[in-house]
């Protein structure tokens, strides 16, 4: 099996989960809610006027015939209309997605250029004292919640030390013509600097870990006997031998890290007031706001699904078995 | 008959035979743990935490939902021009009156309590078990009077307290001495007592209100006022007709504090801020900023006055009109005294204890509605282990069938069960219980449902993994040979052999389902009124306060991550047990050679 093939095979896969995301989100959104416009309708409309605002919405229709209503749409990029802001769903939600992009990309990087070097430094120092308390302290900082760091930090660096804005992507009132007018100032990165550290130190303990242990494992390989042989420094051992080898699993878990972030960064979001999907969706319960809620958890969850793509697309480029043997087995 | 008999029971002592094996899979995950020093450190921990679960009642020093108040008696001293000094808290009583006279000063407090200042500036209680509360206290040239509920009135002459009651049983709201030297005491049904001859004679008001306080500016020129709008001079022996001018112009309001500061200049207020002025002819009503109810008055000059009320309420008069002066405390005061150079705020009410920090009877301080954070914290453990436990277990059951099931058949029923993981992966957890949430209401089961139906998918996993090395194991084939049903293979062959992992796996899902139900639980997703650490970060968010009561947010943060740390330890220790060759973490990686999960993922 060749390696377009393979991509072909996980884009199939990829669409084919992606369909039955959607499929059941319809579902049990019907189901459990039969008459979706009960909170549009007012009440005092005549039983014809609230026909005409069921066939108007194409609810009239049976519940298969509105299923596929619902598929066309989605494919339209018709998300419908947000009870909340009174205006389409999907600008919005394409608009929260870039913020929660600007927070993310960031964090992981940080995390993840951060970690192998602590690990490579972990596995260096091995059976010291720094190392033990790197392996305590990557636990604990896994450990702590992500909403309660980023509470601990506002308080600290927000309110205490007062050098941190606590809220927002940028000082209001600003203007942004388009988004990279939004995120290229420094007042962007000045209010990314919080919630990115907290996501990154949350994330940051699992690639120090992974990195360290490989790292001990790749030290103990032939090969770095010839190099210890051959007289090179041990930096450069541990940096250009060792750690080189050692990344593998690290990139790994960093594509899988990337999907499972989506999640962790609703709370970040809400602490933060970033103006993300994840802050969205919390707002759309609580306004009851069901067309924005389920365009944000369709729109995370397509993040989601493109994130494992990618990281088995990754994965088959450095590791090649992966393809060859199938993905599997 | 025998062997009717016997095919059951070789039956039943076949099956003990595994029973022992089975015993032993199940032992040495404990044995393991205690072989490592961090795991030994995690079961600790986790023990304390589970201790603390199962003891929270005894543990808890106040029920968590209860808004704890705290009652004192206190005094806010000041200077005339608006020196104000610091709250003094003298006693465990709320005060209802300050007399000073000269360098003596007497408090009357609630639930017979006395307060005297001593020369060395020491306040000594003197507590007149009598079940009543005292409304007021005066002195006269030879002895201190105080007087409350009852009609009770306590007299100290020569070193010693006397009690000398009413005929009636009325509360007594007012004593006071005239300038030539004759005590009264003002109550209610309209009654004015004065001490003549060794007894008290009731004078007729006229009035059956409630009356609140007597002042005099002269011995023969007084004012009593009370409930309703009462106003009555008192003028050479004689009670002026009761001015109810609740009706025609002034008030009806209620009225507690009276100052006759001289002919030309008298203050009464009461309820609702209500603030009645007397130029010398007439009563007349003044404007005041507040609304709320207030307790006492006190003229210093002609040009300036104070009124004190309910949560901290002061008014200043300027001569001309009353201003809000800044709160110095939220605390409802009782009255205000002055003597000489310096005045005394004094009470107070029973207040809310909101946002107190640690303290020795708070551990971890109050939060804004002032209940107890300590108590909160003990029982969210309780929340935080049920969630977990049942979550996790919730979770190792349906990973582990499926895990067992799609490892041993392999192929079609595989690739089905694989391909509902990766649906799995597709959906991130707090937006899945956020919608579930949103459709069902939110509750402790929707928590452990959104974590028990998503999480279970990194479980069926590791568990197929290991099952699928098992199945190509010799001793499997025999089995098949030997014509085990499948069942019988699975469960008796495979799954004793895949259970130290489902343990390690049982730990890194109640980790992580405690992370999740505080992470679900702090987005206000989980029920009202339990408490749990996530709920309380919540209600700490809500309220706005947590940005400065740093004692509301750190413990329970530290609870959650002290239990989340245990468990990782725990598994930590576990993962010795399990081959770590045999556990992949990326489904579509070859089997790993590294042992990359040195951390749960999720």
């Amino acid at each position: 099996m060749g390696k377009g093939k393979f991509i072909t095979r996980r884009i199939l896969q990829m669409l084919l989960s992606y369909f039955i995301i959607l499929t059941m989100l319809f579902f049990v959104f019907r189901l459990a809610l039969p008459d979706p416009t009960a909170a549009l309708v007012m009440e005092g409309l005549s039983a014809e006027e609230q026909a005409m605002v069921r066939a108007r919405f194409g609810l009239d229709q049976p519940l298969l015939g509105q299923y596929f209503t619902y598929l066309t749409n989605f494919v339209q990029g018709e998300l419908g209309l947000s009870f909340h802001y009174r205006a389409p769903v999907f600008p919005i939600i394409l608009d929260r997605l870039y913020n929660t992009l600007a927070l993310m990309i960031p964090a992981i990087i940080v995390s993840y250029l951060l970690g192998p070097l602590l690990g490579v430094f972990l596995s260096w120092k091995r059976g010291s004292r720094s190392e033990f308390a790197g392996i305590i302290g990557g636990l604990v900082l896994r450990s702590a919640p992500l909403f309660w760091t980023g509470m601990i930090f506002i308080m600290v660096f927000g309110i205490w030390f007062n050098i941190f804005p606590t809220s927002g992507m940028r000082t209001l009132p600003y203007e942004a013509a388009y988004f990279f007018d939004k995120i290229f100032t420094l007042d962007y990165l000045w209010h990314l600097f919080l919630p990115m550290m907290t996501i990154a130190i949350y994330y940051l303990g699992l690639p120090m870990l992974i990195m360290r242990n490989t790292m001990l494992e790749v030290m103990g390989e032939d090969f770095i006997e010839l190099c210890q042989a051959k007289g090179l420094s041990e930096r450069r051992i541990m940096y250009h031998h060792v750690a080189r080898n050692a990344l593998l699993p690290v990139v790994t878990q960093a594509a899988i890290t990337i999907g499972l972030a989506v999640g962790g960064q609703v709370v970040v979001e809400v602490v933060f007031s970033w103006p993300g999907l994840g802050r969205e969706i919390v707002q759309a319960v609580r306004t009851s706001d069901f067309p924005m809620a389920q365009g944000s958890f369709m729109m995370m969850s397509g993040l989601v699904l493109i994130m494992n793509f990618l990281a088995d697309v990754i994965y088959s480029y450095l590791d090649p078995r992966v393809v060859y043997k199938g993905g599997k087995e | 008959m025998n062997n009717k008999n016997a095919s059951p029971k070789k039956g039943l002592r076949e099956r003990l035979k595994y029973l022992k094996p089975f015993l032993n899979t199940i032992l040495e995950p404990v044995k393991i743990i205690f072989k490592d020093p961090l795991g030994i450190a995690g079961a600790i921990i986790f023990s304390i935490i589970v201790l603390i679960a199962i003891f929270a009642p005894l543990l808890a020093t106040h029920n968590p939902a209860e808004m704890n108040e705290r009652i004192e008696g206190s005094l806010l001293a000041f200077s005339p021009g608006g020196q104000w000094q610091d709250y003094e808290i003298i006693g465990d009583k709320p005060i209802n009156d300050l007399v000073i006279r000269g360098q003596q000063m007497i408090a009357a407090a609630e639930s017979g309590s006395i307060m005297m200042l001593q020369e060395d500036g020491s306040w000594q209680e003197v507590k007149i078990d009598a079940g009543i509360d005292f409304f007021a206290a005066t002195v006269a040239e030879d002895m201190i009077l105080a007087a409350g509920e009852q009609g009770r009135i306590y007299s100290y002459q020569n070193g010693s307290w006397q009690e000398n009651h009413l005929e009636q049983e009325i509360d007594i709201y007012g004593l006071t001495v005239s300038p030539g030297g004759t005590i009264y005491a003002v109550g209610e049904e309209g009654s004015v007592f004065s001490w003549q001859e060794e007894s008290w004679q009731q004078l007729n008001t006229g009035s059956s209100r409630t009356l609140k306080d007597i002042n005099f500016v002269a011995a023969d020129d007084a004012i009593v006022i009370g409930e309703r709008g009462t106003i009555i001079h008192y003028r050479q022996g004689e009670f002026l007709a009761p001015q109810f001018r609740s009706f025609t112009d002034e008030t009806f309001r209620d009225l507690n504090g009276l100052h006759y500061f001289s002919e030309e200049l008298a203050f009464a207020v009461g309820e609702r801020g209500t603030i009645m002025g007397y130029d010398g002819t007439e009563w007349f009503a003044m404007r005041s900023d507040s609304s709320r109810e207030l307790r006492g008055v006190t003229i210093i000059s002609s040009e300036e006055a104070y009124a004190v009320g309910y949560r901290g309420t002061i008014q200043q008069y300027d001569g001309e009109s009353w201003q809000t002066h800044e709160r110095i405390t939220r605390r409802g005061y009782r009255g205000i005294t002055t003597a000489g150079e310096t005045g005394y705020i004094y009470g107070v009410d029973p207040y809310v204890n909101e946002l107190a920090p640690p303290s020795r009877e708070h551990f971890f301080g109050t939060t804004h509605l002032g209940r107890d954070i300590w108590s909160q914290v003990i029982y969210g453990s309780r929340t935080a282990l049920m969630v977990g436990i049942i979550a996790a277990l919730m979770v190792n059951l349906l990973g582990f069938t499926v895990g067992l099931i799609s490892g041993y058949y392999r192929g079609g029923v595989d690739s089905f069960l694989m391909r509902v993981v990766d649906i799995m992966y597709g959906m991130p957890l707090e937006p899945f219980a956020i919608v579930l949430v949103l459709i069902f209401g939110p509750g402790l089961w929707i928590i452990i449902l959104a974590i028990g139906l998503l999480t279970w998918r990194t479980n069926a996993r590791v568990i197929r993994s290991q099952v699928l090395s098992l199945v190509e194991r010799p001793f499997i084939k025999a089995a098949r040979i030997a014509g085990a049903s499948n069942i019988r293979i699975m469960l008796v062959h495979i799954a004793p052999n895949v259970l130290p992992l489902a343990f390690l796996q049982l730990a890194v899902a109640m980790g992580y389902a405690i992370t999740a139900e505080a992470t679900l639980s702090f987005l206000g997703l989980g029920p009202p009124r339990v408490y749990s650490w996530g709920t309380i970060l919540h209600a700490a968010r809500l309220s706005g306060a947590w940005r400065t009561a740093w004692w509301w947010i750190i413990p329970p943060g530290i609870f959650i991550s002290a239990t989340v740390v245990s468990v990782f330890l725990v598994s930590r220790a576990l993962e010795v047990l399990t081959n770590p060759r045999l556990r992949g973490g990326n489904e579509s990686a070859p089997e790993p050679k590294e042992s990359q999960d040195v951390l749960p993922h999720e």
